[in-house]
C-alpha cells in the first residue's frame, strides 16, 4: 500500500496541493424511499494547483461551489471523484480524497481551517486554553504543561494576551475571536490553512488587522492559504492567484493582478464591475448582470453563464466551453475569450 | 448643512437608550442630521455605532427596553408636507405614527428572509400593507401588488404573489421587500443594510433598482450601511457615526476626498482597494477594537484608537459637533480646539 501511494507525483515540485478533476455531487432525494432524482453538481470537474507559501483565492457568488471545494480539499466531505494531491511532510505525496483512518488523521495536522463566523465556530463553554489546545490534545501532542506553554505562545503570536487563556470566548469581540480561531488552526504547525471567508463578518477597521495578521503569519511560517471569499477587494489584497468559480466550474484562473487588470471571462468582468468602489469621483460603467445564478441541479445548456452573458453566441448555447490556457498561467473557460475585449478594474 | 425649513426630516440631538440588566446602553447619543426631499443620505459606521437604532427611532419601532430619551425628529407630515410633527414625541401606536410608518416613511430590512412571514403568502403580506394605508378592496390591492412586483423586476408576479417568500432567491426577496416598502409611495425610504446579505452582482442590481425608483418617485433614501463602496456610489450626503455619536457629516465628495476626522480618514485607509495597489502590502489598520457599549471611554469615544490623540484634551471632554467649511461638520478637537 505504501509503495502504491509513493507512485503519485506532483506535476511541479513547488506545488503543495494539486486538485485534479475534483467533483462533488449531492444527490437530490425524494419520497419515503429516498429515491435519487438528480444531482446538485456543486463542484463539477475542477483542477488547480497551489504552490507552497502562496495564497490562492477561490471567489464567486453564493452557490458557486467555493466552500464545497475547500471542504473537499480538507476531506471534511468526501469528494465524488477526482484527486486531491497534497505534499505531506510525513506521508509524502498523498491523495487526500482516498485516505482514511490513521493516515488521514496524521495528514489532518498539516491542513487546518479557519471559519467564517467566529461567534458560532468557537464553543462558548470552553476556555481559550481548551479551545486552542484541543487540536493538540486530540492528536496527543505534548504534556499538559507543554500545551499550556504552546497556547501562550500562540496567543501572543496572534496578538492576544496569554493571561486571557482562562477566559471564555464571549468576553472577546469578533476580531479577537477570529484571532482565537487562527491560533487554534496554527496549533499543530500546519503547512496549509483553508480560510473560509475569514474576514467577512468583521468590521472594516478590524478586518484590516486580521488581514495583516494573516499575511505576517504566512511570511513567518511559510503557510499556504486557500482563501475562500466573495469580497474582491480583500482577494486582490491578499492573494497571489485567483480562481473565479461559477456554478461548480472554474470560469477563470490567473495571477491576481492579471485577472483584475485584464479579465478574459465575461463573468469575471461583470463581477469586477459590480464591486462598488469607495470613491464618489470614480463612476464605473457597470455591467449589471440580469437574472440569477444558474441552478446547479438544473444547469442551462452549453456554457452555464450563457443566459446572463452579453457576448453569447450560438456555440455558447450548444457546447460547454473547456478551461483553456490563453497565456502562461492564465486560463478561462469561454468560447469567445480570444475575441472579446473585456475591461478590468 | 440644510436649512431646517427645506429638509424633509430633521434629526436634532437624538439620544436613544436601552435599559438592560447590565445597565443602560447609550446606543445613540446626541446625533443630528437632516435629509432633504429626494436626497440620498448614507449613514455609515461599524457595528455598535447606532446606525440601525437611528432608523428604528425614526420609525418608532424600538425594542421594548429602548426609548428616545432626548432630542427631536422633525418630520414634514401630510401629502403636501404642510405640517411639521416631532416623531420623537408622537405616541408609537397613535394614528399619526401609523400613517407615517409604512405610509410616509418605509423601511427595507437587511435580512428579507427574517422580516417576511414564512407562513403567509407574499400577496397576503403585501395586501395588508397596501390596505392599511389605502382604501382599496382585496382585488384592487392584489392588482396594485402585482404592478409593484413587476416594477421591481420580479418575473411572473401573478404566480409569485400566491407563493411564499422563502420560495424566492435572495435577490428576488430583497426586490419583494422593496416592492412592499414603496407600495404607499413613501417620501422617505430607510434602507438598513439592504444589500449586505447579497452577492456583488445582485447587489449591483438592487442598487440600480433603488436609484431607478428614486428617480421615478423622487423619494429620499436613508441608506444605512457599513459598506463605504455602496455609500460612495449612492449617497449625496454622508453621516459618519462612531459609538452612537456623530463623527463627521458632509457631501459624499468631501467625506471621501477631504475627510476631517481621524476616524473617517483611518476608516477610508483601512479598506483594501479593488482598483489599485498591488497585493502584499500591509493595510493601515485602526489599532484596537470598538469599545463595548458599557465601557465607553471618557471624552471623545475614539480617542483610545486615534493616531492624533491629545492627552488631557481628547480623553477628558466630549468634542462638540460643529461646522467646518460650508457643508461639513466634524466633532474633533483638532478642528475646534479643546478650550471651549
Amino acid at each position: 500500500m505504501v509503495l502504491k501511494e509513493n507512485t503519485i507525483q506532483l506535476n511541479n515540485p513547488d506545488n503543495l496541493l494539486e486538485v485534479r478533476n475534483l467533483k462533488k455531487f449531492f444527490p437530490i432525494q425524494t419520497g419515503f424511499l429516498k429515491r435519487v432524482i438528480g444531482h446538485v453538481r456543486a463542484v463539477d470537474n475542477i483542477s488547480f494547483s497551489a504552490k507552497r507559501g502562496e495564497t490562492i483565492a477561490l471567489v464567486g457568488e453564493s452557490g458557486c461551489g467555493k466552500t464545497t471545494t475547500a471542504r473537499s480539499i480538507l476531506r471534511a466531505i468526501a469528494p465524488t471523484s477526482g484527486q486531491v494531491l497534497f505534499g505531506s511532510k510525513e506521508l509524502g505525496v498523498v491523495d487526500v480524497a482516498k485516505l482514511n483512518g490513521r493516515r488521514l488523521r496524521t495528514l489532518r495536522r498539516e491542513m487546518q481551517m479557519v471559519f467564517q463566523d467566529p461567534f458560532t465556530s468557537l464553543n462558548p463553554r470552553m476556555t481559550l486554553l481548551n479551545l486552542v489546545s484541543e487540536p493538540m490534545l486530540v492528536n496527543g501532542v505534548g504534556t499538559h504543561s507543554e500545551r499550556v506553554d504552546r497556547v501562550a505562545e500562540l496567543l501572543r503570536l496572534v496578538g492576544l494576551r496569554p493571561e486571557y487563556m482562562r477566559r471564555f470566548p464571549h468576553a472577546f469581540s469578533g476580531g479577537e475571536r477570529q484571532r482565537i480561531g487562527i491560533a487554534r488552526a496554527l496549533a499543530l504547525n500546519p503547512s496549509m490553512v483553508v480560510l473560509d471567508e475569514p474576514v467577512s463578518s468583521l468590521d472594516v477597521s478590524v478586518q484590516a488587522q486580521v488581514l495583516n495578521l494573516l499575511m505576517d503569519l504566512q511570511d513567518e511560517f511559510k503557510l499556504t492559504y486557500i482563501f475562500v471569499a466573495h469580497d474582491l477587494s480583500v482577494v486582490r489584497h491578499i492573494s497571489k492567484r485567483t480562481i473565479v468559480m461559477y456554478v461548480g466550474k472554474i470560469a477563470e484562473d490567473a495571477e491576481t493582478e492579471e485577472l483584475f487588470n485584464s479579465p478574459k471571462h465575461p463573468y469575471t468582468a461583470a463581477l469586477l464591475s459590480s464591486v462598488p468602489i469607495p470613491d464618489p469621483r470614480r463612476k464605473t460603467q457597470r455591467v449589471v448582470l440580469g437574472g440569477d445564478v444558474a441552478n446547479p441541479a438544473d444547469p442551462p445548456s452549453g456554457c452555464y453563464f450563457q443566459p446572463r452573458c452579453s457576448f453569447s453566441e450560438e456555440i455558447c448555447r450548444t457546447t460547454a466551453p473547456r478551461l483553456d490556457e490563453l497565456s502562461s498561467g492564465h486560463s478561462a473557460s469561454c468560447h469567445r475569450s480570444r475575441e472579446v475585449e473585456l475591461k478590468g478594474i | 448643512m440644510q436649512n431646517t425649513n427645506t429638509s424633509l426630516l430633521s434629526v436634532k440631538n437624538l439620544s436613544t437608550h436601552f435599559s438592560t440588566d447590565e445597565g443602560t446602553v447609550r446606543a445613540v447619543e446626541d446625533v443630528s442630521f437632516d435629509i432633504a426631499p429626494g436626497q440620498t443620505i448614507g449613514v455609515v459606521g461599524e457595528s455598535g455605532c447606532g446606525k440601525s437604532t437611528i432608523g428604528r427611532s425614526i420609525l418608532g419601532i424600538l425594542d421594548r427596553n429602548g426609548s428616545i430619551v432626548n432630542g427631536e425628529v422633525k418630520w414634514k407630515f401630510g401629502a403636501d408636507s404642510g405640517t411639521e410633527v416631532d416623531i420623537a414625541k408622537l405616541k408609537q401606536n397613535g394614528s399619526e405614527m401609523q400613517q407615517i410608518r409604512g405610509g410616509e416613511i418605509a423601511l427595507v430590512f437587511q435580512e428579507p428572509m427574517s422580516s417576511f412571514s414564512p407562513v403567509h403568502t407574499l400577496g397576503n403580506q403585501m395586501r395588508e400593507m397596501i390596505q392599511l394605508h389605502q382604501k382599496v378592496g382585496k382585488k384592487e390591492a392584489t392588482e396594485i401588488a402585482i404592478g409593484l412586483l413587476k416594477q421591481v423586476g420580479i418575473p411572473r408576479p401573478e404566480q409569485r404573489i400566491e407563493g411564499y417568500v422563502w420560495q424566492l432567491s435572495g435577490g428576488l426577496r430583497q426586490r419583494a421587500m422593496i416592492a412592499m416598502a414603496i407600495s404607499n409611495r413613501p417620501k422617505l425610504l430607510i434602507a438598513d443594510e439592504p444589500t449586505t446579505s447579497l452577492d456583488v452582482t445582485t447587489q449591483a442590481q438592487i442598487l440600480d433598482l433603488l436609484r431607478g425608483l428614486q428617480e421615478q418617485y423622487g423619494m429620499a433614501i436613508m441608506l444605512i450601511t457599513h459598506n463605504l463602496g455602496v455609500v460612495a456610489e449612492m449617497a449625496d450626503e454622508v453621516v459618519v457615526l462612531y459609538l452612537g455619536r456623530n463623527v463627521e457629516t458632509g457631501s459624499v465628495d468631501d467625506i471621501f476626498h477631504q475627510p476631517k476626522h481621524p476616524y473617517t480618514q483611518a476608516l477610508l485607509k483601512s479598506i483594501p482597494s479593488v482598483s489599485g495597489a498591488a497585493e502584499g502590502g500591509r493595510l493601515p489598520a485602526i489599532a484596537g477594537t470598538i469599545p463595548h457599549p458599557f465601557n465607553r471611554p471618557p471624552g471623545c469615544p475614539f480617542h483610545n484608537r486615534c493616531l492624533e490623540f491629545m492627552e488631557g484634551v481628547c480623553d477628558v471632554k466630549q468634542p462638540q459637533f460643529l461646522p467646518i467649511g460650508d457643508n461639513q461638520k466634524v466633532s474633533c478637537f483638532l478642528h475646534h480646539g479643546g478650550e471651549e
